[in-house]
């Protein structure tokens, strides 16, 4: 009974503090994510995590408005003079939080180490076109490229680093500086991250005094967190499950709105069973997307038609893969020769069985379904298909990346230009073109895709290309994958999503 | 005596060194590259492995093992692929929290599993000893991270009593502060550790009542108890004094090997209740594939269960006149 008795005090006591607390710091943000940043260096980042906090901390020369727009941030202008030059200026009189003055030396310094093959930045490939980036004056920073590179401007958001620090020995990586709205206060690691307003940030000055970013691992114990109080915002990637609880609950305000990725199957064209496109639609047939986007993912993700993402300037709904239709797809089995001659219920040609293996990785619950209904849909209509989950690094690094696979589901993600979907992964010989696709005539289309300087013309070539892969099938997109923001409705001010996660307009800026 | 610890803490080097090999081979032997997890998807083959020699890992692997036992030799543990940090630093930063959590839940489970096997025990065959022992059975059977939501869902989220995740101030800290007239200090702390202690200390809490239910059972059909009845002594005493000790015996050395299932429960634990400790951190490590961090956490949790086990020996030797250590 008296034990009974402290505990209830105790909690009472505790939530009586809490109450305290909130009113002291009215504006002190608390947001939730699900992985620790492996680095503060924006260079080096390659999580959700590592990416938004450095988007606080540091500033890019341009940044990505909610749209996908470039507007200006470090740099004030620029010009673009021929197609292979882009030319920065910067605004005057720009500091770091360590009151370090920002020049063109910084911005040089930041992409010559981006570039530098042994620095091992992860996102290097899409900077690769730059040939060579100088400093014209202390506020001037010329881009050279090798070949017109239309994308470049939505990558140019990426911070810059201060050089006489990092030159110094100074490890940015754990210590970060930057010239971005907020600036590093403290990080526990697997924990918290704590951040304060920079003083020295050109724009307008950020309402929250203070931003912790608190480190939940798993998904429902970050939900519950954020009912329970503990957390002000939490954000994808969130359970279907979750998401539908939180939209009920009155206490929360929501935004839920397309995101930047897809879940996709990735066929291996390589493979003898998948090389004839005629195969690669059958199988598509056989993939229900309706019933996996509302029933396994709950309709937070939407069914996709092609390879555009709807939110890009480049989507036409015209362009569509083929939907669901297990007739057409035996239809289309028979004309390759598939028939089941011996009545076991499996199609087989020559005396072999239409066998095929159906591959995700266990971290998403959500794909293991979607495989898992795949399957029985696949042996609904005669084929021998078996499942193989196995973790991510398995999956990927020694599976998919080996072109082992022969129908795997995995995504994409921060597709803010379409480039970034079709480039390395779809062109001959492209870096991740795992399923090893090659059509001469889709290398061109991409090509041009990069390199016209205005939109129309890129439209033009993405939506050639999108048409000839809705039917060319390397890729099946099952999905394009929805964009979630939770946020209590005590926050003093407005909150503004990003559909890349970002969060300036989570702690009172304006995205 | 001392002889015998010093005995036993040589012994530690040669088990070290088994432990890094059988590591050091199960690593070899999953599949999943840490630097095209580093990377990304988006990296290509080259800049893997490109990233691949830098790290050492194009290397065979006796060479690798070479340079990792030159290097725990001297102390280091090497760097951390993924975090930019040496693995001492970061395991000293996290050992703190799980040792404090597993000590908490020790605490509770033996609070727990004691009373309720004691009462059990006396009280055979009543509804005490049922429910007690249903409870005993419930603890060993739910998973701890089933359990931790469940305790989540009661008490932060539908009461708003208690924090649903994170630590406090560590407690050692917050005793401090609370002897120098900060009392909510250790409050705060004290709520932040209940939830996640209450369900690591669950299934030991379970198993130890069972077994001090059949311990006291035993001893009560001692005939030594039944002389101390016969002195005339009081029911209370006799279970105490003369039954209580004599079954704690078994009940201890559990209670060591508890302290690993402990350490063990805690990898679940931390990750639901986002506790900052080697737990959370391991699952990290293994999903990343993060190699000389895995070793040390491994490495760090092999020699802390050995020294837990040397106590438990000692203390052992303490209680029971019988044993003699050397």
């Amino acid at each position: 009974m008296s034990k009974a008795l402290s505990i209830k005090s105790a909690a009472l006591l505790v939530g009586f503090s809490f109450t305290a607390l909130s009113v002291a710091h009215a504006a002190t943000i608390t947001l939730g994510t699900d992985v620790d940043a492996g680095t503060l260096d924006p260079r080096l980042a390659r999580d959700t995590t590592a990416y938004r906090v450095a988007d606080l901390i540091y500033s890019g020369l341009v940044h990505l408005t909610p749209g996908l727009e470039a507007k200006p941030d470090l740099a004030e202008s620029w010009e673009n003079p021929n197609p292979t030059t882009w030319i920065f200026k910067l605004r005057p009189n720009l500091k770091f939080s360590d009151g370090s003055p920002l020049t063109s030396a910084d911005v040089v310094f930041t992409f010559t180490t981006i570039l530098n093959k042994d620095f091992n930045a992860p996102q290097r490939a899409l900077y690769t076109p730059i040939a060579a980036v100088e400093a014209v004056d202390e506020h001037t920073v010329k881009f050279t490229l090798s070949a017109p590179y239309a994308p470049l401007l939505s990558y140019l958001d990426i911070g810059i680093v201060p050089k006489t620090l990092v030159e110094g020995g100074a490890d940015i990586a754990l210590k970060p500086v930057g010239a971005g709205p907020m600036k590093f206060s403290s990080w526990t690691r697997g924990s918290a991250i704590e951040l304060a307003p920079n003083p020295n940030y050109w724009g307008e000055k950020p309402k929250a005094h203070k931003v912790v970013v608190k480190i939940i691992g798993d998904g429902s114990a970050r939900a519950q967190a954020f009912e329970a109080g503990d957390l002000d915002i939490i954000q994808s990637p969130l359970a279907p499950q979750d998401i539908k609880r939180l939209q009920e609950d009155k206490r929360f305000g929501a935004v839920v709105q397309p995101g930047l990725g897809v879940t996709y199957i990735n066929f291996n064209t390589k493979d003898s069973l998948l090389s004839s496109p005629k195969m690669r639609q059958a199988f598509s047939m056989l993939i229900d997307q309706k019933t996996i986007v509302n029933d396994i993912y709950q309709g937070v993700d939407a069914v996709a038609s092609s390879i555009i993402l709807p939110s890009s300037w480049a989507y036409s709904k015209d362009i569509k893969q083929p939907g669901f239709d297990i007739e057409g797809a035996k239809k289309l089995f028979k004309e390759e020769g598939w028939a089941d001659a011996n009545g076991d219920g499996i199609l087989d040609k020559g005396g072999k069985p239409l066998s095929i293996v159906l591959s995700t990785h266990s971290e998403d619950s959500n794909r293991v379904q979607t495989i898992e209904f795949m399957q029985a849909n696949f042996q609904a209509a005669g084929v021998d298909a078996k499942t193989q989950i196995s973790d991510w690094p398995t999956f990927s690094t020694n599976y998919v990346q080996k072109s082992q696979h022969q129908i795997a589901l995995l995504g994409w993600l921060n597709i803010v230009d379409p480039d970034r979907l079709l480039f390395a992964q779809l062109t001959t010989g492209g870096s991740t073109n795992w399923g090893a696709y090659s059509n001469p005539a889709v290398d061109d289309l991409l090509k041009q895709g990069r390199s016209a300087t205005n939109q129309a013309d890129r439209t033009n070539a993405y939506q050639k290309a999108a048409t000839i892969l809705a039917s060319d099938l390397p890729y099946y997109i099952v999905s394009y994958q929805g964009y979630q923001l939770f946020y209590s409705k005590k926050l003093p001010f407005e909150v503004q999503a990003t559909p890349r996660g970002n969060m300036r307009g989570l702690i009172g800026l304006k995205d | 005596m001392i002889a015998y610890i010093a005995r036993r803490l040589l012994l530690l080097i040669p088990m070290a060194l088994g432990m890094v090999v059988v590591t050091f081979g199960l690593l070899l032997l999953i599949p999943g590259d840490p630097a095209s997890v580093l990377l990304g998807q988006e990296a290509s083959p080259d800049a893997i492995n490109n990233l691949r020699n830098t790290l050492g890992l194009n290397d065979p692997w006796y060479i690798r093992l070479g340079v990792y036992f030159m290097h725990l030799l001297q102390g280091d543990m090497g760097r951390s692929i993924f975090q930019n940090q040496a693995v001492s630093e970061i395991i000293v930063g996290r050992l703190g929290a799980t040792i404090e959590l597993a000590i908490v839940a020790l605490i509770f489970a033996c609070l727990i599993g004691i009373t309720l096997g004691v009462i059990a025990a006396t009280r055979q065959g009543s509804l005490i000893d049922t429910i007690s022992m249903v409870f005993a059975q419930l603890g060993v059977s739910m998973p701890v991270y089933w359990l931790g939501l469940l305790l989540m869902l009661l008490f932060a989220v539908t009461l708003g009593w208690l924090p649903a995740i994170g630590r406090g101030t560590p407690l050692l800290q917050a005793t401090a502060a609370a002897l120098t007239g900060q009392p909510h200090v250790l409050l705060d702390s004290f709520a932040h550790i209940l939830l996640p202690a209450l369900a690591l200390a669950a299934n030991s809490a379970a198993i130890i009542s069972r077994l001090v239910r059949a311990s006291m059972l035993e001893v009560l059909r001692e005939d030594f108890v039944r002389t101390a009845y016969a002195k005339g002594l009081r029911r209370q005493r006799v279970i105490i004094r003369h039954a209580f000790r004599n079954a704690l015996l078994p009940v201890l050395s559990v209670i060591g090997l508890r302290f690993g299932a402990l350490l063990g429960g805690a990898v679940l634990t931390e990750t639901i209740f986002a506790w900052p400790g080697l737990g959370q951190l391991t699952i990290t490590a293994i999903s990343q594939r993060d190699l000389p961090l895995i070793q040390g956490i491994v490495l760090t949790f092999a020699i802390i269960f050995a020294l837990v086990n040397l106590v438990v020996d000692l203390l052992y030797a303490a209680v029971d006149p019988r044993i003699r250590l050397g």
